[in-house]
């Protein structure tokens, strides 16, 4: 291979040295890294926003999604002056603390996506409060079920978080599953927000134990369930960014979705969850984002409280 | 109403009391037919014969009993006729006995005797004098032509025939090495009695279920309505009580009150600066 073809390119101000942009990340669709890069510019306008401020952990695949792949949390040597980090005291031994990177603009994005960063995870909290998440989230795994159950059941954690008058956004993860968010103030601390999160998970279960479980170990859970994560919440845990690109044949995208898809999604026979949720891919969701935008930007984003809910708890359930 | 499946009367002495029979206890067993695994037919049974291979009429079939290995006594439907008890349409009771004296092991099947109009009177009449007496009727009786011992028994307000085992169906104990009664430790016995009092508690049937079958019913009700089969699984992870979820996250929020945002920057400057960022110096390269 010949060694490192390099490109320059200007991203606003700033000039970037980009590498191997014909590199094919995606063996089976032919995708290259100037293909991801291509796709993260034309979304940078409302992915950022969500990256801004946050801790970003990258998750890099410089030989391809079929070759292994590497998370990387602290900032790589050969760092551009101008991209801003976050440092974040850290529980490994080997280094006080961890450099994260924070994806403030379009151009470190570019920069993020030129190390192959594939899929970019971002914190629940933002550089201030770094220990107050703004949002609260559940991750829908579905074990071997249907597209059906699936939504079914994120349905009745919508009506569920609904009774005691919060609002839940959802996207898909861009792999088999749903993101459930719950914006919050960014008052709360992550075990509080996990408690919440707990008690809601728990209540489906009670409600539909038929169709979920609580089960972490994945041997252990019942096929056709949907595994309620509430425990992917805290300080330093990482969510897939909305408009993020997944590892996955066609390059699927996650994508926030309307209720109302989701509830269509519930009269869906596709057995196959993975197949519907790579319907959102780095080929259309540009156009999508140009013609609708960002369903979670503005008023779309709508941080609440948690103590009017625990009080509607206590009424309901206590 | 459910159906008599038999009425006649109970006699002792002088007394006759004209009664119908019911069953009283009802095997839930869930029923399956056998379908074919490929196109969902159902499978007969075909009656073959071993030497000729051919499809035997139920006419042409005979009972055999096997009293040596490969040969048979046969016998027709004569010889079962001749052996049958008469069928007497009564309850003969013979004899009064303390219910104590009776081995439990000894009782089978339960059934409702309930009286005919004519009969309600002495029929209540036996009942008391029967819970007064602590007493139980032995009676025999002929039920589809085979002749049982039965227990007549009062039972709240009814009067229960208890089908019995005989003697020779009960299996016996020195078959088996079970320890003996020897002198137990005052004090071993002390303690396991403290255990079983602190477990005694009102035997409530109502409060056992058959889990096998409800699952499999539900199951079965949710495949018919067309819905996913969710597996029959063991056990559920346990319930986190949910109350208590709520009151450990009332103290959650009230530290996250009381700590305020002060830690939400860790130079404590309000959270929007962006304290903690720091632009890299080329020399870091």
């Amino acid at each position: 291979m010949p060694a490192a073809a390099r490109t320059l390119v200007k991203v606003g101000k700033r000039e970037l040295s980009l590498s191997n942009l014909d590199k094919v990340l995606w063996p089976d669709d032919g995708y290259t890294k100037g293909d991801l890069i291509a796709y993260y510019r034309s979304v940078a306008q409302w992915i950022v926003p969500h990256l801004k401020g946050r801790p970003l952990t990258m998750e890099r695949y410089p030989n391809g999604i079929d070759a292994p792949a590497f998370w990387e949390k602290n900032a790589p040597r050969g760092l551009p002056p101008w991209v801003e980090t976050v440092a974040v005291p850290s529980d490994d031994g080997r280094r006080k603390t961890i450099d994260f990177i924070l994806c403030n603009d379009e151009a470190t994005l570019v920069y993020v996506a030129n190390l192959a960063s594939i899929v970019l995870h971002v914190w629940q909290s933002h550089v201030g409060s770094l220990e107050r998440p703004d949002y609260l989230l559940f991750d829908l795994d579905p074990n071997r079920c249907s597209i059906a159950t699936l939504a079914r059941v994120a349905i009745r954690f919508r009506d569920m978080v609904r009774e005691l008058g919060l609002d839940a956004l959802v996207k898909t993860t861009g792999g088999k599953g749903l993101h459930l968010v719950i914006p919050l103030v960014p008052q709360y601390s992550y075990d509080a927000a996990k408690t919440f999160g707990e008690l809601i998970a728990r209540r489906v279960h009670e409600e539909v134990p038929k169709l979920t479980t609580l089960e972490r170990t994945i041997a252990k859970r019942p096929a056709g369930t949907v595994m309620l994560d509430w425990v992917q919440v805290g300080e330093g845990k990482t969510m897939a960014a909305p408009f993020s690109v997944r590892p996955r044949p066609r390059a699927p995208v996650s994508w926030p979705l309307g209720w109302d898809e989701v509830e269509a999604m519930t009269r869906k026979r596709a057995p196959d969850t993975a197949a519907e949720m790579a319907r959102w891919t780095i080929e259309n969701v540009p156009g999508l984002l140009r013609k609708g935008g960002d369903r979670w930007a503005g008023r779309g984003w709508k941080e609440q409280r948690l103590e009017p809910a625990l009080k509607k708890a206590r009424q309901l359930w206590g | 109403m459910p159906h008599a499946i038999w009425s006649g009367t109970i006699n002792f002495g002088l007394v006759t009391i004209p009664v119908k029979l019911f069953t009283a206890v009802r095997t839930n067993e869930l029923r399956f037919n056998f379908l074919h695994k490929k196109d969902g037919g159902r499978i007969n049974n075909v009656r073959r014969c071993s030497l000729d291979g051919e499809e035997v009429p139920y006419a042409d079939v005979a009972r055999g009993y096997e009293y040596e290995k490969g040969k048979y006594v046969v016998l027709g439907d004569e010889d079962f006729k001749n052996a049958s008890v008469e069928a007497t349409q009564s309850v003969d009771i013979v004899q009064f006995v303390d219910l104590t004296e009776i081995n439990p092991m000894f009782f089978d099947t339960p059934y409702y005797l309930e009286p005919e109009k004519k009969g309600r009177h002495a029929y209540a009449l036996l009942r008391e004098a029967l819970k007064d007496a602590n007493k139980v009727g032995i009676a025999k009786v002929v039920l589809r032509a085979r002749e049982h011992l039965a227990a007549l028994k009062p039972n709240g307000d009814a009067l229960v025939l208890e089908l019995m085992h005989f003697n020779d169906e009960i299996v016996a104990q020195s078959d088996f090495d079970f320890p003996e009664a020897e002198k137990m430790p005052a004090n071993e016995l002390k303690v396991a009695k403290m255990l079983i009092d602190t477990m005694s508690a009102t035997f409530e049937p109502a409060q056992f279920h058959d889990t096998y079958k409800q699952k499999l019913l539900g199951l079965i009700e949710a495949r018919a309505a067309g819905k996913e089969i969710p597996r029959i699984r063991g056990k559920a992870p346990a319930p986190t009580n949910v109350v208590n979820l709520m009151d450990v996250l009332q103290r959650s929020l009230a530290e996250s009150k009381s700590t305020g945002s002060a830690r939400g920057s860790k130079n404590g400057k309000k959270s929007d600066e962006k304290a903690k960022t720091t632009r890299r110096k080329r020399s870091a390269a």
